[in-house]
Order: C-alpha cells, then sequence, then structure tokens
C-alpha cells in the first residue's frame, strides 16, 4: 500500500482542540487531510462506543483531544477522557487492533502550532502502522 | 445487586465463531448497574466481536436488544419476534437471565457473555464489592450489620482468626477483616459483649446445602 | 429641504460609523439607550472594509466584520442614518442640539435588494472608489454593505429614465431631495476616523507620475478578493505579476515629509509587516519582499512575534533606511530605489517593480472644521486634545473621541476607545432609563419539523478566495445536491453577507427546507449567525449545522487542493448526515446576577467599579494587598505632565467612599464556579484568612503587571544602576543629586525583546523620554545618551521624542548581539557602546545608568487565577483576550472582561481607556434581565434510565439526582452541557442536546461510506 491515505477522526473538545484547530486555520498551518474533526463540548463527551464504532467503520486512527491538564472547562472532563482512552486501548488489545491507533492529547486553545504537529504527528504513525486491521478486512 | 464482569473477548469469540447471525441481549437491571451488561456494553460487545471475527476473515451479523429484566419470562416475550434466522443467542445477564433465555428458545444455543460475580454493593463510582451469600438464614442482626460468611475469607462464625492484622484479612492489604469490622462496629453500638458469645454452628441447609431453592408465596402464586 | 422635526434628547449622537463607531452603537444599544449613527458614507464600516486581511491573526477582515455590521444596522435601539453631515452642533451636556443634512441617495432604500441591475446596465455612474476600484458600479463598496444598498451619482447620469427602468424594484427615484433635520442629545462620540495622507505632490516619490508606486491601501486593494483585481496581485503599470515589492514606511508621519504630521501614524508598521507576510503566503520564493524603515514599531500585544515571524518564518527583509527617492530611468520598466547604507551611509541604488508607501493617518479638513464647530480644542496637527488621564474625554464636556480622530492607532485600540466612549456618552444620559417595552420584528412562528421527512439545504460559501481560491466551491455545492435528503444546494459568494444570508431565508421558504447546512467557517464564530438566519425564516434554530471548510480544509490544505475537496466533500457529508437527525430545542434562560467583581484594585479595577457603581450596579472590587492604588502608587508623573499621584488619590477617595463599590483588600481568590450570570467566587481575606463567597453575574480581571527586574547590566549590583521608576523617584525627590550629574545613559529593552521575553513592554520608550526630558529641565547641561534597539514613541509621543532630540539627549541605536557593556567604577558605571552612525565603539563614565526594564506578568496570579477561572493565556502569561483585533477585552469565556496591564502592557491612560471599555461591555450584559443558557443541556429518557447513579456520580457540578418517581432527573437550566453524563451512562438512556449520539455515529458513518467502500 504505497498510496495509504489513513483517515483518521479527532473528536476536539469545543473550547480547547476545535479552537487551537481553528487557530491552525487562521495561522495557515498546514497539516494533512486525512484528520477529520468531530467537535464535541467536552472531552468526556466522547463515549467508548464512538471510538470502537469509528474503528468498526474503517478509522485507521483516532484521537481525542481535550484541554490541557487541570484546565477544562468543565472542571475534569479531560482527565475522564484521559481514562476513558486507557480503557478503550485495552479493549483494542482483546479485538486486536493496535493500540497506538488510539490516542489521547491534550492542547490549549491557542495551540494552533501544537494542533497542527499533533495532526501531523499521528498521521504520519498510522501511515507507518499501514491500514486498520478492520479497514483492511472491509476493503477486501 | 448482583455484580458481573464481561468474560474476555477470545472466550466470546469461540463460542459465536460458528454462527452467521446471533442475537445478543442485554439486561436493563444489575448488570446495567454495574456497568457489565447493559445496551452501552452490548454495542460495544457488538462492535467488538464484529471486528475481531472480522480480522479472522468471518463475517457475523449480530442483533442487539436490551431487555427491561431478563430473568422474568414476560420481558423475554420480546424477543420472539426477533429470534427468527437466529443461531445463537449470547446474553449479558446474569446467570438467571442466561438460563431464562435458554430455557425459553429451545433449539438456540444460549452463550453467557458475562461472568456473574456476586451480590454486592456499590463502593464509590466503579467499585462494587461482595456483601452478601444468600445464605438463607441471615444473621447480621448479630453481627452488628456486618456479615462475616460473605465477607470474612474463612467464613468464620467466631472470629477473627490469627490473620488479622491491623484491620486487614491475611489475604491481603485491600481485604478488611470482616470480624474487625464487626468489632468496630458493636463497639459504635456499645454492644461489646456480644462480641464473646460464642455462635453456635451454621446450618447451611438454607444456603443451598440441601439442593436448590425456591420460594413461594402462596397469596401470589397461582 | 424639508422635514424639520424635534427629537427627544435621551439619545448619544454618534458621529462616524466606522469600526468604532459600530462599536460605540452597538455597547449603547446593547446596554438599552438610544443611538444615533450618522456616516457621511452610503454604508458604513469605514476603512476596515477596504482591508483584505488584518494583523496579527491574517484573518479576513470582511468575514469578521460583516456580522458586526449588519449588526448594526438591525438594532432596534440604534438609528442609521448614512449619506449624512452634520451641519452644527448647539448646546452643552446633557443637551446638545444638532442639525444633520442627508444627502440624496437616489435610491429607496426600502425597495433596493442590491440586485445590481443598475450596475450592469450603467457602470458610468460611479461616484466614488476608494483606491484602484474602478469596478465598481453605482457603487457598493463591498458586497456586504449595510445598509445593503446601493447609491447613484446622477451627475454622471445621461439617461435617468433609463437608468430608472433598469431597476426592476423601482427603487431609483431621481427626485430625491436628502433633508435637514435637528435632532437632540445628551451627549456626542465622535469617531470620524482617519483620512491617509496624500503623497501626490512629493515628486521624489513618483506616485503621481509612476503606476507602480501605490499606497498602501491600494496595494490592500489589489490584495483583497473584493477589490479590483479580485485578489490578483498584478503590477497596475503592465498587469504582470510583480518580483520585488518594496515598502517605505513613514510616509506622512513623523515629521518626515512636506505636510506630514509630527506623530507617528502607529499601526503602519504592522500595516506593512502584515502586507508583506501575506504576500510571501501566496506566492512564498517566487517574490521578494522589503520593508524600509525607520523604527520598527511593533509595540501592541503579541506584534513582536508578528515582526518575527516576518523576518524568519517568511524572509521578509527589513533595511534600515529612508529611501530618498523612487525614479523610473527610461526605457526601463522597474522602478529605482536611492538609499543610504545603514552603516557607513553609502548610496545605494535597487530595483523593483512595486514599491508601496505606508502612508499614514490625518486629521481630514472637512472633520477638522466640524471638530472646530463643535468647539473643540485641537492640538498642532488638528487631532482634538484629549484629558490627561482619559484619553476620550475632550475639551468640551459631553463630547467624547474614540479611534484614530484621538491619536493615529490599529483597530484593536479603536474597538478599546470606542467602548470607552460608550461608557463616558452613556453615563451622561444618567443612570435611570424608563425601561420601555419596544416593538420587536415578530419573528414567525416555528415550523413543525418533527415526523416530516428532512429537506436539507446547503450553502457553499466560497468566502472570496478563502474557500474558492483552493477548492472548486461550484463543485462542492454539485456534490452536496447529489447526498441524501439534500433539497437544495447552492453556492453563496460570503453566506453571512446581508444579501446571502436574505436568500437563504428565502430559499428556505420557497423550498420548504426543514434543515440548513452552510459549509463557510468555524462555528465558534458563525453558527450564532446562522442560527438567527434560519429562526427568521421559519425554523427552529438548532436545525441547521455549519461544515467548516474554510478553518479545517482550504486554509490548512492550500497546497493540496484535490485532497483538500476531497475532504471538503466528507465534511458537508458529515453535516448533512448529522443534521437529519437534530431535532428542534429550546433555549433554556435564568435571571441574571446584576452584581459585579473586579479582580485588581489599581487604576484600572477603581476605574472601572466607579463605572459600574454610578450606574447602580452594585461592585465588589477584591484586591491581593492591604490597600488600593496598585503600581501606581510609586508614579510620580505622566509623559504629558499629569499628576499620577494626586490622580490615584482621588480615585481611592471616591471609591472607597462609594456606596456602591465594596472594596476586599487582602483577598485572595480560591474558587469559583456557576455561570456568566450567576457566578460564585470564593476567596479567603485580611489577616485571619476568612473565607467569604460572592455572588455576581460578571467578572473583571484587572490585575495589572509587574515591574520586571531582571539581574542585567549590574542592577542591584551597583548604586548608580536603577530602572526608571526609581530614576522617576529620584528626580522628583532628590534634584539635588540629578543637579550635579554629568553623563546620563540610559538602556532600553532590557529584559524585553529577549529571546526569553520575546516581547516589547510597549512603555518604556516614552518613559525613557520622560524622564530625559525631566532631567534636561532640572540641569540642562547633563549629557543623556539613550541606547535603544528601535525608539517606539508612537503616536503623539514622536513630539516628546522629537523634543528630546531636539534638547540634545543623544539617541544611539545597539542591535541584539551586540548589547552595550557595562563596568562598575567606584560610585560610577562605564558603559561602553558601538555607535552605527560613527561606527566606533564610545565609553560613557555615567553617574547614573538607567535601565528600562518594563513589565512582566505577574506569572504567579495569573497562573492561579486563569486556572481558577479557566482562562486562557498567552505565551507571555498575559489573559488572552476572546478576539484580539475585534473583542480585546472580552475575555473567551462569556462573562469575563480584562483591562489594564493585565491584558499587556500598557500607558497609565490606556489603561483607563480599557477599564471605561470593560465597564462598557459589563453593561451591555448587565442590562439583561436575563442568561440565556442555549439548548445544550443533558436529557434523562426516563423509561430507559436504570437508575444506576452513574450520572450522578460523574457530573462534575453535582446537577442529576434520582427523582421520587426513581429515575435521573436534569435541570436544564443547572447542567452545564459537557456530556459527561450522557457517555457515562450504561443504559444509554441520558442524551446530550445538540450532540446527541445518533449524530455523532451518523458523522462516522457518513465519511466512512465515502472512504472505505
Amino acid at each position: 500500500m504505497d498510496n495509504f491515505e489513513p483517515v483518521i477522526v479527532a473528536f476536539c473538545c469545543h473550547y480547547c482542540a476545535y479552537t487551537a484547530a481553528d487557530m491552525a486555520g487562521s495561522q495557515r498551518l498546514s497539516y494533512p487531510a486525512n484528520v477529520k474533526i468531530i467537535r464535541v463540548p467536552c472531552s468526556s463527551k466522547v463515549d467508548a462506543l464512538h471510538i470502537v464504532k469509528a474503528f468498526e467503520k474503517g478509522a485507521d486512527g483516532v484521537y481525542v483531544a481535550g484541554c490541557l491538564e487541570g484546565d477544562c472547562h468543565f472542571k475534569n472532563g479531560n482527565s475522564r477522557a484521559v481514562r476513558l482512552v486507557e480503557y478503550v486501548q485495552k479493549y483494542m488489545d482483546e479485538i486486536g487492533i493496535e493500540r497506538e491507533r488510539l490516542e489521547m492529547v491534550m492542547m490549549s486553545a491557542g495551540m494552533g502550532y501544537r494542533f497542527a504537529q499533533v495532526a501531523t504527528e499521528i498521521t504520519e504513525k498510522i501511515r507507518k502502522l499501514g491500514p486498520s486491521p478492520i479497514h483492511a478486512a472491509i476493503s477486501l | 445487586m448482583i455484580t458481573a464482569e464481561r468474560k474476555p473477548l477470545e472466550e466470546l469469540i469461540e463460542y459465536v465463531r460458528p454462527y452467521k447471525r446471533i442475537l445478543l441481549v442485554g439486561c436493563n437491571e444489575c448488570v446495567t448497574v454495574c456497568a457489565a451488561g447493559g445496551r452501552k456494553e452490548v454495542g460495544l460487545l457488538a462492535s467488538g466481536l464484529h471486528m475481531a471475527l472480522l480480522k479472522s476473515g468471518s463475517a457475523i451479523e449480530i442483533r442487539e436488544h436490551t431487555l427491561e429484566r431478563q430473568c422474568d419470562p414476560e420481558y423475554v416475550d420480546e424477543l420472539v419476534s426477533m429470534i427468527d434466522g437466529v443461531d445463537a443467542i449470547m446474553s449479558m445477564a446474569c446467570g438467571c437471565g442466561v438460563q431464562e433465555l435458554a430455557r425459553r428458545f429451545k433449539g438456540k444455543p444460549v452463550f453467557p457473555a458475562v461472568n456473574t460475580k456476586f451480590m454486592g454493593a456499590s463502593e464509590r463510582q466503579g467499585v462494587w464489592a461482595e456483601r452478601c451469600q444468600g445464605c438463607g438464614d441471615c444473621l447480621l442482626g448479630k453481627t452488628g450489620g456486618v456479615c462475616p460468611i460473605a465477607r470474612c475469607a474463612k467464613q468464620l462464625m467466631n472470629g477473627p482468626c490469627g490473620g488479622s492484622t491491623g484491620g486487614h484479612c491475611e489475604i491481603g492489604e485491600d481485604v478488611d477483616c470482616a470480624w474487625a469490622l464487626i468489632w468496630e462496629r458493636l463497639k459504635e453500638l456499645g454492644q461489646e459483649e456480644r462480641f464473646v458469645e460464642i455462635m453456635p454452628a451454621k446450618d447451611w441447609r438454607p444456603g443451598g446445602g440441601s439442593g436448590p431453592r425456591k420460594i413461594i408465596r402462596e397469596d401470589l402464586a397461582e | 429641504m424639508q422635514n424639520i422635526q424635534p427629537q427627544y434628547n435621551n439619545k448619544v449622537l454618534v458621529i462616524g460609523g466606522g469600526m468604532g463607531g459600530i462599536r460605540t452603537a452597538l455597547d449603547l444599544a446593547e446596554a438599552e439607550k438610544n443611538v444615533i449613527l450618522v456616516d457621511k458614507a452610503y454604508a458604513i464600516g469605514g476603512l476596515m472594509t477596504q482591508l483584505d486581511r488584518t494583523f496579527p491573526t491574517n484573518n479576513c477582515d470582511l468575514c469578521t466584520l460583516s456580522p458586526n455590521l449588519s449588526e448594526s444596522s438591525r438594532q432596534e435601539f440604534i438609528e442609521l442614518l448614512t449619506m449624512t453631515t452634520v451641519k452644527d452642533v448647539r448646546g452643552e451636556k446633557g443637551n446638545f442640539t444638532v442639525l444633520l443634512e442627508t444627502a440624496p441617495r437616489y435610491i429607496n432604500l426600502e425597495k433596493c435588494t442590491a440586485c445590481g441591475e443598475c450596475h450592469k446596465a450603467y457602470p458610468e455612474c460611479v461616484r466614488f472608489t476608494p483606491g484602484l476600484d474602478h469596478r465598481a458600479p453605482t457603487c457598493m463598496r463591498y458586497p456586504q454593505a449595510t445598509p445593503q444598498a446601493f447609491s447613484i451619482d446622477l451627475a454622471k447620469c445621461t439617461d435617468v429614465e433609463a437608468l430608472m427602468k433598469s431597476c426592476p424594484a423601482g427603487a431609483i427615484n431621481p427626485d430625491d431631495m436628502g433633508r435637514k433635520r435637528e435632532v437632540h442629545c445628551g451627549s456626542i462620540v465622535f469617531s470620524p476616523g482617519g483620512a491617509l495622507f496624500d503623497p501626490s505632490h512629493l515628486d521624489y516619490l513618483g506616485y503621481a507620475t509612476q503606476a507602480d508606486v501605490v499606497t498602501s491601501l491600494e496595494y490592500e486593494r489589489i490584495l483583497s478578493a473584493s477589490g479590483p483585481t479580485m485578489g490578483q496581485l498584478v503590477r497596475p503599470s503592465n498587469g504582470q505579476q510583480p518580483k520585488k515589492v518594496a515598502w517605505i514606511q513613514c510616509i506622512g508621519s513623523r515629521g518626515l515629509q512636506k505636510g506630514a504630521g509630527q506623530y507617528c501614524s502607529s499601526a503602519c508598521c504592522m500595516f506593512a509587516l502584515k502586507e508583506a507576510i501575506v504576500t510571501k503566503e501566496r506566492f512564498q520564493d517566487d517574490i521578494e519582499t522589503t520593508i524600509f524603515f525607520i523604527d520598527m514599531r511593533t509595540m501592541g500585544k503579541d506584534y513582536e512575534l508578528y515582526y518575527l515571524r516576518a523576518k524568519n518564518e517568511f524572509g521578509v527583509r527589513f533595511v534600515r533606511s529612508r529611501p530618498h527617492s523612487i525614479l523610473r530611468e527610461h526605457g526601463k520598466e522597474n522602478l529605482t530605489l536611492t538609499y543610504s547604507a545603514e552603516e557607513g551611509g553609502a548610496n545605494l541604488t535597487e530595483e523593483f517593480d512595486m514599491v508601496v508607501l505606508s502612508t499614514g493617518f490625518r486629521v481630514a479638513d472637512d472633520v477638522k472644521e466640524l471638530a472646530l464647530k463643535m468647539g473643540l480644542e485641537l492640538n498642532a496637527d488638528s487631532f482634538p486634545k484629549t484629558d490627561g488621564f482619559n484619553p476620550v474625554v475632550t475639551s468640551v464636556p459631553g463630547i467624547y473621541v474614540a479611534g484614530v480622530i484621538q491619536s493615529p492607532k490599529d483597530i484593536p485600540e479603536t474597538m478599546v476607545q470606542a467602548s470607552a466612549a460608550a461608557c463616558m456618552a452613556g453615563s451622561d444620559l444618567g443612570p435611570v432609563m424608563e425601561k420601555v417595552e419596544r416593538e420587536q420584528e415578530p419573528l414567525p412562528l416555528e415550523t413543525g419539523v418533527v415526523g416530516e421527512e428532512p429537506r436539507v439545504g446547503v450553502f457553499i460559501c466560497d468566502c472570496g478566495e478563502n474557500i474558492g481560491g483552493v477548492v472548486d466551491a461550484a463543485a462542492l455545492a454539485e456534490y452536496a445536491g447529489t447526498l441524501p435528503h439534500v433539497a437544495v444546494a447552492e453556492l453563496k459568494g460570503h453566506g453571512c453577507s446581508r444579501e446571502s444570508m436574505q436568500q437563504i431565508q428565502e430559499t428556505i421558504k420557497a423550498e420548504r427546507l426543514n434543515r440548513v447546512v452552510i459549509g463557510g467557517c468555524s462555528p465558534r464564530t458563525h453558527e450564532a449567525k446562522f442560527q438567527e438566519v434560519i429562526r427568521r425564516a421559519g425554523l427552529n434554530k438548532y436545525l441547521v449545522e455549519v461544515a467548516n471548510i474554510r478553518d479545517q480544509v482550504t486554509w490548512v490544505h492550500a497546497n493540496r487542493p484535490q485532497r483538500a475537496t476531497e475532504k471538503a466533500k466528507d465534511l458537508i457529508k458529515m453535516a448533512v448526515g448529522s443534521v437529519v437527525r437534530a431535532q428542534p430545542l429550546a433555549d433554556h434562560s435564568l435571571p441574571m446576577n446584576k452584581n459585579v467583581l473586579i479582580v485588581g484594585g489599581g487604576i484600572t479595577g477603581m476605574t472601572t467599579a466607579l463605572q459600574l457603581a454610578n450606574q447602580g450596579l452594585k461592585v465588589y472590587l477584591v484586591e491581593k494587598s492591604a490597600g488600593l492604588g496598585g503600581l501606581a502608587t510609586s508614579l510620580r508623573r505622566t509623559l504629558e505632565g499629569g499628576d499620577v499621584q494626586a490622580f490615584v488619590k482621588d480615585l481611592v477617595l471616591r471609591t472607597e467612599s462609594h456606596d456602591n463599590i465594596q472594596v476586599i483588600t487582602r483577598a485572595i481568590i480560591v474558587d469559583h464556579s456557576g455561570m456568566p450570570g450567576m457566578f460564585k467566587t470564593g476567596m479567603q481575606t485580611g489577616k485571619q484568612m476568612f473565607y467569604r463567597q460572592i455572588e455576581h453575574g460578571v467578572t473583571i480581571l484587572a490585575t495589572g503587571a509587574l515591574p520586571n527586574r531582571p539581574s542585567l547590566y549590574l542592577l542591584d549590583e551597583c548604586e548608580a544602576v536603577s530602572t526608571q521608576r526609581e530614576l522617576q523617584t529620584l528626580i522628583e525627590d532628590q534634584p539635588g543629586t540629578v543637579k550635579a550629574w554629568d553623563n546620563v545613559v540610559m538602556i532600553q529593552c532590557v529584559g524585553s525583546r529577549t529571546p526569553d521575553n520575546p516581547n516589547c513592554s510597549r512603555i518604556c520608550c516614552q518613559n525613557a523620554v520622560k524622564n530625559a526630558l525631566h532631567i534636561k529641565e532640572i540641569n540642562p547641561d547633563a549629557r543623556i545618551f539613550v541606547l535603544y534597539r528601535d525608539m517606539r514613541t508612537y503616536g503623539f509621543q514622536e513630539e516628546y521624542y522629537l523634543k528630546a532630540r531636539e534638547l540634545g539627549v543623544i539617541f544611539s541605536r545597539y542591535t541584539l548581539e551586540n548589547p552595550p557593556k557595562v563596568e562598575a567604577t567606584d560610585q560610577m558605571v562605564n558603559v561602553t557602546f558601538t555607535d552605527p552612525i560613527l561606527g566606533r565603539q564610545i565609553t560613557v563614565t555615567a553617574n547614573c545608568l538607567c535601565l528600562s526594564t518594563g513589565l512582566v506578568a505577574d506569572e504567579d496570579s495569573n497562573d492561579e487565577l486563569a486556572r481558577i477561572f479557566k482562562l486562557p493565556r498567552t505565551g507571555d502569561g498575559y489573559f488572552l483576550e476572546d478576539h484580539v483585533k475585534l473583542r480585546p477585552v472580552d475575555l473567551p469565556i462569556p462573562g469575563f472582561f480584562v483591562a489594564g496591564t493585565a491584558h499587556s502592557p500598557k500607558t497609565i491612560r490606556e489603561s483607563v481607556a480599557q477599564a471605561l471599555a470593560v465597564a462598557s461591555r459589563a453593561r451591555t450584559m448587565l442590562a439583561k434581565d436575563s442568561i440565556n443558557l442555549g439548548a445544550a443541556a443533558a436529557r434523562v429518557d426516563k423509561n430507559i434510565c436504570a437508575a444506576c447513579l452513574i450520572c450522578v456520580r460523574s457530573c462534575p457540578f453535582g446537577i442529576p439526582f434520582i427523582n421520587a418517581d426513581g429515575y435521573s432527573e436534569i435541570d436544564p437550566a443547572k447542567c452545564h452541557g459537557c456530556g459527561m453524563c450522557a457517555s457515562a451512562c450504561p443504559a444509554k438512556a441520558i442524551q446530550l442536546m445538540q450532540f446527541e449520539d445518533d449524530r455523532i455515529i451518523a458523522k462516522l458513518e457518513e465519511l466512512f461510506e465515502r472512504n472505505i467502500a
């Protein structure tokens, strides 16, 4: 798969990560088009089901992006999201999907640069991993 | 409440591998409350099974449904319309629910998706602990409201044993010694004298020692 | 002339409908005060509508501005009079009588739909075009104009009959006579904006003769998507793309040319940087950009970082020199620039394709005339004189100024002064205003959509070049038309323009649409706008979804148009999939708590407190230290000579004795909860650190900044070394010591503009000039050397800089790479520096070495407060405002505001202006009696709730509870809308409205159906 273009879903909290993505936009910071953002009010709104469904539909990578540690607009939503991501990673082990395909990242609203950097790094990582086994199986 | 935990996915995959179409049934009672087999867990397991099988090259169709309570036949009737064409049933309820489904749907294999664990209470969010073993002859009135059958590793009627140190059971630092708890509780109640009363040997027959148990309420039973 | 009718006088008259005037009018209207907004142009918006992008975010101007513009003409408290001039002003504060004259537009505003038919038929009827705009017809200045109507120049029209026939709406009225009328008002805000310096008479610059010599505004028009070249950068002389562009700074500023003002125009450096960056962004290595400058004045918040980016990331070239001529040699196409080398002074020549003159601001002649008519005292440059501590107060009580007319400035500072002027002018109307029940334009009833088959309308914005320049927006619209449930898919130029919004509403009605998707910019900024659009078309406002194909696609994937198009399709498909599952929702609201919490008792905090308290609001003024006054208690006088101590004393006295202000000193804020309009903040106060809690509706941060004190240049090691602040005290208290000095050396930018603290501290240059002048006053023979990197005496400070040079103060430039060296010799300091003009090292033995150390953010306090209040900060620790351009004192969390040096370093006058501005902004919120909480609340399905308590335990705010009926109940008025309970619920019995699971799953399904198939 030389021309493999992974599809990556980024669940972004409204107050920090989504704003950071807008900042990346207004600063014209380029990052791979593979990342598709789904806006949620808080990273803790992301349900294990949303992540698992994303992989089931064929996502090659998923990441949940919330506010910096201690900066959650809703007190502790981001630290709950961290625990959720770890929990789902264990389930991915059971299913047989590399846990590296799921990640929790944190950034502040002003970090347009970090948003672009994270999007680039995760895309590169997933590109190296290749298509997710589910994606590969669906495409067969 | 009855508590349960999902079985390892590996085990469940082997159950369903031979089938093309299964019905995955959750229960909105105890297993929902202990986050083992409610609507959400049904969804997660369906996706997990689907993906795991897809990886190994086999496709499976999973229908999802969650019943109000799996251990009552009337609720189970809801499944009748969904059962056609289903090769097997997997239940996310406790053992009672699994058996009720098996009784109801003759000719369909029924598999448990969870391990039923114990009757317990919620200590805090996400943590459940054993509190009752259904011995059929409750003695909590004598032990200050702490059950030595469910909470003492040796089920001692006259404890504690020599393994009790600093309030902990010898099997682990994270296990309270039931008899230490009983002592604390009796002290609070000013009933220290109860502690030294010798309790007679327990009659285990009401707890299942004389075979499967049944309750019949004459006024209700038809 | 006709229609002379009297009016009531509980109004504010705002003269000038530029950005500033609009902000003033909006602030007043939102605080429920009546406004008459007059502008002599046929559409409001002023200079900003002609800009392509704004620094430092390089956002498209019209995108940020146009929502404000349409808001302004719609507001029920604002009477908008365009093409109107002020003829006469009589009376006094509280009771002015103003004669207004409205020129004929020859178009009936009620009828004109801005269809453009007249323009197509009679393009020759051109009235006025800024710069190079030779396209405009009957002349609408820009696509999002307010009012949304054309204007006709009857003089240029030969066949009036035919012109009238060309209008399908019958809106052209050649008999329009215009009218005169008298209005009464309690106060006046004068914000006519600035004119730009016209360099035509300076033949050595070739502006009048060379097509490729343009002003910076003309260059901006060439770059602009709505400009004459549709955003193509081309040389006016030959239509080719230029390869080398030069900017020349300070044209018409700093007294450098014939007819130039003595002042610095303040905004031109950033303006040139922005134009150079945007140019580089578009053409990268294909173009060379060079800026010729004297001092780079990037003293605004984070502006220095922008300068560094221009230099280091974009490769803009900077030459510190004043070109002495621009010529085109015979037979050559290019322009030849002659200038002196930075060092050594040799004459150099260099060829350029285009030269941009960074022309400064001036006061237009008609504005000066009007100012005199109003009785305003003017300075030598015809700007109104203003109060030493309050920049919006003029010599005439009841008349306030804001924006460039006060002194040249950029947009954020204009916005601050506009709000400040609104605060002052609004106060003149008195605190008690009878609330009149007004007739509001009734909203149409909401159409029932539940159970109806979804009919989605998709509207794709090309946003000028912003979207359309990268992806084929028409093809996107075509694609959207093929999606299930989509009934209509259309391309819109600027979806946020008045015209487009009108069209969208009409399409919704005509096509009986029940869901809408906008493919455009960020829902963060524009969702509310489109919610309102569909609501006016009779749909519940939550039936719209915005696909962010600009910020998330075209702005970030511009280099890969194919992939960008694919992604844009994905986002639109996802939005359609999600919106068909959207359900109508109702907003929740709660009563507003009208108390105000102000954190910080310095000049800023006290000024805001007094303004709000005078309006009858209860103010809690919380100060960390034992007394009021802040940093200003250690300052003596301002550059302009104002007595700081007297000013502070008076403020403290008035604050402490005000009935509506409760001052709480030695208070440390420890916790905070609630939401805008109903906050609770806990603090420990007094020596015993007692805990108390305050309930309030808004929170204002005026926590100030700290004096920087880096261990550099022997500070705190040698007695002869001090900071500017210490020197100021010394000059005041021990003039005898100063009299005995022979040499004084000042070093600028100590601890600022360095890799550790890259920003400029803004106040130090004027501080150095102030102290130098003061020393010269006491000891005219003292030799004063100011070692600087760029002298940043912006605005009228430039005149003091000039005066210092006239008095013999020596200003010598050093570079970051080659800083001065210091060495202590008994009681004195030897300072060695390289003089760039002499080209050699000089050592001065100074009696006093004074360091300009500037300000730094109060890291500990700000960090603590930012955590408690959940507020973002800039890289250097100041609070980060919601929009650096248009909302400079609003923080991103509604109900929070920032003012003074907690925002960024600034002078006392600038802090006072911000203090007044936040008072105005806070009032706009506190004028409302209830708070709209939106609809994003969690909802429980009681039929499937298992009463497991997981939601009760996971809610960070403790809102859900198990009710008497045995299921979880969540009060929508208390729910904060995070969705934590919804994701945790094991029975999936909770849904967060607007973010329901089926909508999120639908997005995933749509995304992967396209990508994995």
